[in-house]
């Protein structure tokens, strides 16, 4: 039953292949007048309506200002996660240089340190 | 001219504004339709229709495109701000000038044209006392003229529980109608036999 039904709302809604796929015989056909009917009469009173134009326009206008604005600032906000990144990245290279350095510093001075304790005096 | 796939205007519009204004123009009469029929007047419809365009925009460039139609994607937006909009509205009642004017006959009618509007009327109240995501399967195959499998897409189900549904949703409205009472089933009887009698 909902087959037939579904297939003869497709038929209301330009489809009529569907109806025509399906053997319907006359008995159920009778049977299922009253919600067949009831179809029909939603079809006639559920009509498309037409949005104000104006209303369209501007909504149209605004939406795409809109999105212009929100590019933008996408645009810009990751410019500011670049230059951020960039700018922790280059911070995170000289504190290692630095380190580095340090590091080597301590060493050759603890290795110079050693050697003069292993010196022999006189 | 071949026209743009939703897709590729999707991925556009992350870039390019035009793009989802043409998305808008696409869409914008289909999700003011739906909305109008559920909220039954216009001022309310280019209220939420605008909202619902709003926030796709704002989510656009989140957007990811798994198979189903971007429609469907506006139509969820607009059914939840279209339910958000009648749980504010459930404590009061609004009659809105659409309803004053389209429910009340003139009196210059013909009685048939007069008739006809009666049942009209009764039959779309019934209809929007119907669950909510029966009005929608409604608005989407009579209104909108998709197909099942286009409305299963939009409202996440299959094709056969939309077939399901239809079935259940007629039949649920034939016994609304019927609990009006007098009115409907007389007077489309009545206009059968008119219908018939000049055909």
């Amino acid at each position: 039953m909902a087959e037939v039904l579904s297939a003869h709302a497709e038929g209301l809604t330009g489809r009529p292949e569907a109806m025509q796929r399906l053997n319907v015989t006359a008995k159920e056909r009778s049977r299922m007048s009253p919600l067949f009917r009831l179809a029909e009469r939603l079809q006639q009173s559920m009509q498309p309506v037409q949005p104000p134009t104006a209303f369209v326009h501007s909504l149209g206008k605004e939406l795409t200002d809109n999105a212009k604005r929100q590019i933008a600032l996408t645009k810009r906000l990751r410019q500011a996660v670049m230059i951020v990144a960039a700018a922790l990245g280059s911070l995170v290279s000289i504190a290692s240089l630095v380190g580095a350095i340090i590091f080597v510093v301590v060493r050759l001075r603890a290795r110079a340190q050693a050697r003069t304790l292993r010196t022999p005096v006189g | 001219m071949h026209e743009e796939s939703d897709s590729a205007l999707i991925a556009r519009a992350k870039e390019d504004p035009e793009a989802f204004g043409l998305l808008y123009e696409r869409y914008a009469a289909g999700i003011y339709n739906y909305i109008y029929y559920r909220t039954s007047n216009h001022h309310d419809a280019e209220d939420l229709t605008a909202r619902t365009f709003y926030r796709a925009l704002k989510h656009i460039s989140r957007y990811v495109d798994r198979g189903a139609p971007f429609s469907a994607y506006l139509y969820r937006i607009a059914h939840n701000i279209v339910a958000n909009w009648h749980r504010d509205h459930s404590r009061q009642r609004i009659i809105s000038l659409d309803e004053l004017v389209m429910g009340s006959p003139k009196r210059e009618e013909p009685a048939a044209v007069a008739e006809e509007r009666e049942e009209q009327d009764l039959l779309l109240q019934a209809v929007r006392r119907l669950p909510s995501e029966r009005q929608q399967l409604l608005i989407l195959k009579f209104v909108e003229q998709m197909s099942n499998a286009e409305i299963a897409q939009v409202m996440g189900r299959t094709e056969g529980a939309i077939k399901s549904l239809y079935h259940r949703t007629l039949v649920a409205l034939r016994k609304e109608l019927a609990s009006v009472g007098n009115g409907w089933e007389e007077i489309t009887e009545r206009m059968k036999d008119e219908q018939e009698t000049n055909g």
